[in-house]
């Protein structure tokens, strides 16, 4: 982040990653959620993931392994169990020494739907399933039942992650022949769809609401069913909105945003505001 | 009912494991129906390990950490019900619900962890300044050991103190409700931080309408029960028809003016 480059100095294809790296950034997204944390969720997490292939790809330009390393501790956050398709379609574009801005949108774009995916096929679906029939027998007394549901868990999820790294990998190396070609259109393009995305986030992961009441005898006014009245989830877009007019204009640094908001959410809580 | 070293030892061992395992690792080993017999195990009964730990699970089955919602720690839940079950021969029910209070200090716990982490990540800016990789690699295991050691320390605790401590600790975080609230508040505003950083990157004057109309699809289909769980992969349709409009028009735009150059007619006529 601290760098502004748009290209990477070496703009000369890396190697393709072979598959001992690709399998070993597969058993590092076991951990994602390492330094998971209210900022930037799994960004740093999410670098050290992919920090593997990025030596691999950027060993011979200590400069542009530090600038990749800026820009993918941004803002992330996906769902741990399907991240090895993000990591895939990263990856082919860090290799090809894509232009940033198209593959910081590229991330963007693809992070921000698999949240939901994820939560349908695991949450939703696999551990009640499996859980629910294996609890029961744990509740009769067998120790089959956390056997058999460790078993079934991490069957599933191994399969996706390392099915996911191999074909989102190839997938990537594709979209870039065509890429190529018009690539000033499609790093329009690609940004447009992650604005849009952040946009959606913005709405979707945005759930700060304020408790305040004022009295009024019988029915209390509710300031929290005014604003929605004006529009929904207007705290979160005028926060997001403070925040990025302090950092464009005014030049903050995160850790002084964030300071803020500790300020704001502790007298906030103090005076009932949440 | 006492407990030998070796068995603390080993309990507190399983909750740094559990600890971190709710995020990272398998992510399945600290549901509550594999911790519940492993400390089973531990406690020499594993029976009651087994049968705690799956009403635990069933329990909460409908409770998982859905869209970064923290439910009550299944983790602490999972361990402590199973220690009460067998350490004071109570029977299932009355374990579990003994064990929900040091759940919500699980939960409070977390929402702690999230936040001080936050500012972490401008030290993290500056190791990737250096391509100091292995700071990297560092910060993140870190990061895991904290949580785990927070998780081991409050298990050890309950073990140690039993359901009395968890009366106090809930008396205690009741009378402070006010910051873990305004802590979670603030922890919940955060993400708009790191929201902010990409726009200011990724937005150029001419995109503000997508990043409105984005904002705008996601709150319409979020507000409907049966879409609300596809938002962001709906709202991703049709940010893709769009991205990919463009791209097409652009290119072909591109194109026509090439050909146009030349100097021909004939693709007027």
């Amino acid at each position: 982040m601290a760098s502004n480059a748009t290209h990477y100095n070496n703009l000369k294809p890396a190697q393709p990653l072979d598959k001992k790296t690709l399998n070993k950034m597969v058993w590092r997204s076991l951990n994602l959620q390492a330094s998971f944390n209210y900022e930037r969720m799994q960004a740093a997490g999410w670098l050290y993931c992919i920090l593997p292939g990025l030596e691999k790809i950027h060993g011979d330009n200590k400069e542009d392994l530090a600038i990749s390393m800026g820009h993918n501790l941004e803002f992330f956050n996906t769902h741990p169990f399907l991240v090895t398709f993000v990591m895939g379609i990263v990856l082919s574009l860090e290799q090809q020494k894509t232009d940033i801005s198209t593959i910081r949108s590229v991330r963007v774009a693809a992070m921000g739907p698999l949240g939901g995916i994820g939560d349908a096929i695991f949450w939703f679906t696999l551990v009640p399933i499996t859980a629910g029939i294996t609890a029961n027998m744990a509740i009769d007394g067998s120790i089959a039942g956390p056997i058999i549901f460790l078993l079934i868990f991490n069957g599933v999820q191994f399969a996706i992650r390392f099915f996911l790294m191999g074909w989102s990998y190839k997938l990537g190396a594709k979209a870039i022949e065509i890429m190529t070609e018009n690539a000033r259109e499609f790093t329009r393009a690609a940004s447009l769809l992650g604005v849009f995305v952040v946009g959606a986030l913005t709405a979707n992961m945005g759930n700060i609401t304020v408790a305040l009441e004022v009295a009024n005898g019988e029915s209390p006014i509710v300031i929290q069913s005014i604003l929605d009245g004006i529009l929904p989830k207007m705290i979160p877009l005028a926060l997001t909105l403070l925040l990025y007019f302090l950092m464009k204009k005014k030049n903050w640094k995160p850790v002084m945003c964030i300071g803020l908001l500790l300020v704001i959410g502790i007298i906030g809580g103090l005076i009932g505001l949440f | 009912m006492q407990f030998n070293a070796i068995q603390i030892i080993l309990v507190a061992v399983w909750a740094f494991i559990v600890g971190i395992d709710q995020f990272d690792f398998l992510e399945s080993l600290y549901q509550p129906i594999v911790t519940g017999a492993v400390i089973g195990a531990i406690l020499g009964d594993l029976q009651t390990g087994l049968v705690v730990g799956g009403t635990y699970q069933l329990m909460t089955i409908g409770n998982m950490p859905v869209g970064g919602a923290q439910p009550p720690n299944a983790v602490i839940g999972g361990v402590m019900s199973a220690v009460f079950g067998i350490a004071s021969g109570l029977d299932t029910g009355a374990a579990v619900a003994l064990a929900i209070p040091f759940a919500l200090i699980g939960q409070y716990m977390i929402t702690l962890v999230f936040t001080v982490m936050s500012p972490l990540m401008s030290s993290a800016d500056k190791l990737a300044e250096k391509g100091d990789t292995k700071g990297i690699v560092r910060l993140n295991y870190f990061a895991m050991a904290m949580l785990g050691a927070l998780f081991a320390v409050v298990c050890v605790g309950g073990l140690l103190g039993g359901s009395a401590l968890g009366t106090s600790l809930q008396e205690f975080s009741d009378k402070y409700k006010w910051f873990m609230n305004g802590l979670d508040a603030a922890g919940k505003m955060m993400r708009f931080v790191g929201f902010a950083t990409l726009l200011r990157i990724m937005l150029s004057n001419d995109l503000w309408g997508f990043y409105l109309s984005g904002f705008a699809l996601a709150v319409v289909i979020g507000s409907i029960e049966g879409t609300a769980g596809a938002t962001l992969l709906l709202v991703a349709f049709v940010g893709f028809a769009i991205a990919f409009y463009d791209f097409q028009t652009r290119v072909a735009m591109r194109k026509n003016a090439g050909s146009g150059n030349g100097g021909g007619d004939e693709d007027g006529i």
